[in-house]
């Protein structure tokens, strides 16, 4: 006899129709585990239970929000990256890396492949605004006095950043495969190779030859040619940008370790106590101290108290993050939609460009360059380099850590910086630009002279004379170091903006392109 | 912390505006689309959509329909806008053959500029639409065409012998007759190409003759027997030869074939080869129409820089426009240099699956069949006219030394048939004159040919020499070696160099020449000097130098000898 089932139990197949409605919700669910965001548990889970976020604090200082903290700058730096990093790898899918058809496959994308054109002129500009943004952030770093313990290594590894940034910058100049790229790419490649000037100049290039070996490491060759493409190629998509990414997440995480970012020492007193309306600055003041906050440098939140002046990452700082994310995006596609990007006439290593130009961040350099490769190209940049890299171990003050131009001195040094970087980039140029320089005086110069007394190395050495003199007038290193890095900045900005636009065949200085002669 | 989240929401909807206008434009902005939504076929609107002509085995995939519907497969109702029209009457369908291959472009472009090449840097532009014809280069060759004149000459004898009045030909002629009732003959377009009847001539005469005798046992197509009384006269054998000469070079493309006979006439092949005919001297030819504008120097060229200003304005100035050429300039009309740039722009090509080579290409590549006509004057022009100047009496270009004159009678007089050939086959190494019996130059039939047209082309045969080649040495033993030298130091050198290699003057160290010419025509030349030169003759006196005895210029060519390397 069979026994009827009580009908109130769900048959296999409702409670399959059940579990089907809620599905989405359950999904949902499992991929945020903690629920809601609403509390500061939540909040916090929300954060250090996401693989993408959980290099972020779960809780993050009122200084470190205010627009003028940071400026946005780096997280507009990854922006860009992210944006090369995505529409490079569609671009990726039409670009052949071959001499005889890399032209031509820039040309499909530019006017066959749909959306292509717009795809490859965000690639350029969020490159360039990439450099910029990088470049400015390393200025902003250096103001607020950020490089200081304990982040001197972080500035190392943020210096590494730039170097790889333009070098990504310029391995994708090359890949177009028309005129400008491939004369821009001879000119760095000759740049690599002028260590040449001073193994020429004292007879050891036979058997001593950094620069030959430069120029064919980089190159694969004499001249840029197929080998240099499929360098340069490589290089662009594989190997630097997994450099980039290393050293990348280094970077993240040295912040996190480092305790944020760099806070004046008297932060809680500039910010004040927050505004009443302020989102809940905390839901449940903690009873104990966090362990977990020992291996964090910084100091841990009190016992009984909250921490007033930090807000919960989620959403506030996300919010500021994807605030800037967006605005950086909005600006490269604007960029994009306003202009494109340059394509010329197919390479043609019989012609050269005249004047052949490297991309506009090492114009500055190719300005001193025109005088002496080596001195310009090598001697110059490296001791900017070495330079800004010692800076976090001369300066081991922490006065005016966190704030703008922090430090002895301050502003109005800075300002009088600018004026003497300006001052002397532009009369520097002014007086080789009418009197010219040594070789036109006397034209048996030997070269080893030409290479030490370079106008960059005039520059260089007026520029230090200026800092050592604030060095000693504030007996600071930090004085010293916010004169010469204004200086520098001075420098590059002078010079790149005269090797961009007012250098012209041969690399005379005209007022503008039309005043070019014809031929 | 507002601030932030309006930063958010202001730079999320700034991008999303841009993207989704930059999505329109792409989707819905084209032109092709307002094109194609003006257009209406016999069953009303079209759909929008890209179309393309596709041919995978020309590898062809054409876009240009999207915009030219009409001229699309199928399509040749659609009407609407102005652009929409059916593509003229030819041969080669565009719905099967795409568009590109004949008028070059970029044809899976889908925006006008690009298409047609209007972009600043474009590497292979469209053909100007004037010159629309030199694209049946890329894959025809038309063979056996002859040179300008003979070209002209055959045309104007089919026009002059009324063949129009029933034939039609590239779209004129083959009307009604008026008053004889109507009398459409074939349409001879491209017979060229097609074939027609070698008797055609016996063939009209019966047709005349049975019209006449009004049996007309085979009336001939499409016409009355009456018409035939009046539509037909005999013809001389010349002229049945021009027009034999004419119906060959009938292959629809007249400008095409016109263009080839300005350049067998301009003696280009003299230095450039194209497919592997010509000399070496010079930039291969092969693909010069395809060139890119990019890759060439533009300083002194005026207007848009286009190939086809460029290579007009290298006709006129070679060294003008590349530094180092060492071409002379044409000196020909602009017409001609018009039509040169046509022929040059036809120079291209494009890899064929062979089932699409057409019956010409086939015939000049594995058959051997030549482009040029075997005409001495159109091998001549061929090959010679370049330096030696249309007509053989030689031409100067600043910077360049001058290329002698080879049709003056003075020199034809004294150069026997033999010193010509040999000088044609063997050419004069280490001057810009090659040898040219070889591969991708003359046979010796040819250079017979050659040596034959100059002759009658100035009326002169070589005077018969009574002498035996060398009798400077064999005869009296007067030449003094020394004295020769001293007088040709005195009186040579300033032209013809110290050591004989040449200067302004011929090299008179050739070992082709020294072992060519005949004591009699060293002596002669020494004597008369060469008309159209600056070789005046040594014999009479002059006021500005020494003349020279007949035992003096005997001793020169003694001397001139002393350079001949004796094989042993």
């Amino acid at each position: 006899m069979s026994v009827k089932e009580p009908p109130s139990a769900p048959t296999a197949l409702q409670e399959f129709v059940t579990n089907l409605k809620a599905a989405p919700r359950r999904i949902a669910e499992t991929a945020v585990r903690s629920g809601t965001p609403d509390t500061d548990r939540t909040r916090s889970t929300f954060i250090f239970g996401n693989v993408f976020l959980h290099l972020h604090a779960v809780r993050t200082h009122r200084w470190t929000l205010r627009w003028a903290a940071t400026l946005g700058l780096g997280i507009a730096s990854v922006a860009a990256f992210l944006l090369t990093l995505i529409t490079g790898v569609l671009l990726m899918f039409y670009y052949k890396p071959y001499t005889d058809v890399a032209y031509q496959s820039i040309k499909d994308i530019h006017f066959v492949v749909p959306t292509g054109r717009l795809i490859r002129n965000i690639h350029r500009w969020a490159a360039n605004v990439m450099v910029v943004t990088v470049i400015l952030h390393m200025a902003r770093a250096f103001y607020t006095a950020a490089y200081r313990k304990p982040r001197e290594f972080n500035w190392l590894i943020g210096m590494g950043l730039l170097v790889v940034t333009l070098g990504l910058s310029f391995t994708g100049y090359l890949l177009p495969w028309d005129q400008l790229a491939y004369w821009a790419i001879t000119i760095g490649a000759n740049i690599a190779q002028s260590p040449r000037e001073v193994t020429d100049a004292l007879g050891l290039t036979d058997v001593f030859d950094p620069g030959g070996l430069q120029k064919l490491l980089l190159l694969g060759s004499d001249a840029v040619g197929a080998e240099a493409l499929i360098r340069f190629y490589l290089l662009h998509v594989m190997i630097l940008p997994l450099a980039l990414a290393a050293l990348l997440s280094v970077h993240f995480w040295r912040v996190r370790k480092d305790g944020g970012l760099a806070k004046p020492a008297d932060v809680d007193q500039r910010l004040g106590t927050p505004t009443v309306p302020t989102y809940p600055v905390f839901t449940m003041a903690p009873n104990k101290t966090y362990q977990l906050a020992a291996i964090v440098r910084g100091r841990t939140p009190a016992v009984g108290r909250g921490p007033e002046n930090t807000v919960p990452s989620m959403p506030h700082l996300f919010y500021a993050e994807l605030g800037v994310f967006m605005l950086t995006v909005l600006v490269c596609v604007a960029l994009s939609v306003w202009s494109d990007a340059p394509l010329k006439e197919l390479a043609n290593p019989l012609v050269p460009e005249n004047p052949a130009k490297a991309p506009w961040y090492f114009l500055g350099l190719q300005e001193l360059v025109a005088f002496s490769a080596f001195a310009g190209g090598i001697v110059v940049p490296s001791i900017v380099l070495i330079g800004l890299g010692l800076i976090p171990y001369l300066d081991r003050s922490d006065v005016g850590t966190g704030l703008w131009c922090g430090g002895p001195g301050g502003w109005p040094l800075v300002r009088r910086s600018i004026a003497v970087g300006l001052g002397i980039a532009l009369a520097v140029e002014a007086f080789i630009i009418r009197f010219g320089w040594l070789r036109e005086w006397i034209p048996g110069i030997p070269q080893l002279v030409i290479t030490v007394v370079n106008p960059g190395t005039v520059i260089t050495l007026l520029y230090g004379a200026w800092s050592v003199w604030m060095v000693r007038r504030f007996s600071s290193a930090r004085a010293g170091a916010l004169a010469l890095f204004t200086c520098f900045l001075c420098g590059f900005v002078v010079l790149t903006i005269i090797g961009t636009y007012f250098r012209g065949p041969n690399w005379g200085f005209y007022w503008s392109p039309a005043d070019w002669p014809k031929h | 912390m507002k601030k932030n989240k309006y930063l958010l929401l202001l730079s999320s909807l700034g991008t999303l505006i841009l993207l989704v206008g930059a999505a329109v434009q792409e989707n819905f902005g084209k032109d092709w689309r307002k094109i194609q939504a003006t257009a209406h076929s016999d069953e009303g609107p079209i759909p929008v959509q890209l179309r393309q002509i596709v041919n995978g085995t020309l590898r062809t995939s054409d876009r240009c329909v999207s915009c030219h519907v009409a001229m699309g497969p199928g399509e040749q109702s659609v009407t609407g806008s102005p652009l929409l029209v059916q593509h003229k009457k030819v041969v080669h369908d565009p719905a099967e053959y795409g568009c590109a291959i004949c008028h070059g472009g970029q044809g899976q472009a889908t925006e006008k500029e690009a298409a047609h090449g209007e972009v600043e840097f474009w590497p292979e532009p469209m053909l100007p639409a004037s010159r629309s014809y030199a694209g049946c280069g890329t894959c025809h060759a038309t063979l056996h065409v002859p040179n300008h004149q003979t070209y002209l000459r055959a045309r104007a004898t089919f026009e002059r012998l009324d063949c129009r009045t029933c034939h039609r030909v590239n779209d004129r002629g083959g009307t009604v007759r008026p008053g004889g009732g109507s009398l459409e003959g074939p349409d001879l377009s491209r017979v060229g190409l097609a074939g027609y009847a070698a008797d055609w001539y016996p063939r009209h005469l019966q047709h005349v003759s049975d019209a006449a005798s009004a049996t007309a046992p085979s009336p001939p197509p499409s016409a009355p027997p009456s018409a035939w009384k009046t539509a037909f006269a005999p013809v001389s054998g010349e002229d049945q030869a021009a027009v034999k000469t004419y119906l060959d070079l009938l292959v629809g493309a007249p400008q095409f074939v016109e263009a080839k006979s300005v350049f067998n006439s301009s003696g280009c092949l003299g230095c450039h080869k194209i497919s592997g005919v010509g000399g070496d001297e010079a930039t291969d030819l092969s693909r010069a129409g395809e060139r890119d504008p990019g890759q060439l120097p533009f300083h002194e060229v005026a207007g848009r820089p286009t190939l086809e200003n460029w290579l007009g304005e290298h006709f006129r100035s070679p060294s003008g426009v590349v530094a180092n050429s060492r071409m002379p300039a044409l000196a020909v009309s602009d017409q001609d240099i018009d039509w040169l740039t046509f022929y040059v722009l036809s120079l291209r090509r494009r890899e064929l699956p062979s089932t699409y080579v057409p019956r010409d290409r086939v015939r000049a590549t594995k058959l051997g069949e030549r482009e040029y006509a075997d005409d001495g004057a159109t091998l001549f022009g061929t090959f010679c006219a370049g330096c030696h100047g249309p007509k053989g009496l030689g031409r100067r270009s600043p910077g360049m030394p001058s290329f002698p004159s080879i049709a003056s009678p003075g020199f034809l007089a004294l150069a026997s048939d033999d010193f010509l050939i040999a000088t044609i086959r063997q050419g004069r190494p280490g001057r810009r004159m090659p040898g040219w019996e070889r591969d991708g130059g003359l046979t010796r039939d040819d250079i017979a040919k050659v040596v034959a047209w100059l002759r009658e082309t100035s009326g002169t045969q070589a005077k018969p020499d009574p002498k035996p080649r060398r009798w400077v040495e064999t005869g009296q033993g007067t030449a003094d070696k020394d004295l020769g030298k001293r007088l040709y130091a005195a009186s040579c050198s300033g032209c013809h160099g110290d050591k004989g290699q040449g200067i302004e003057g011929p090299a008179l160290n050739n070992q082709i020449l020294l072992a060519n010419a005949t004591d009699t025509f060293l002596a002669e030349t020494i004597s008369g000097g060469r008309e159209g030169t600056s070789m005046q003759g040594f014999l009479a006196g002059s006021s500005s130098r020494r003349s020279l005895s007949p035992q003096e210029i005997e001793a020169v060519i003694a001397f001139i000898r002393t350079w001949e390397v004796t094989r042993k």
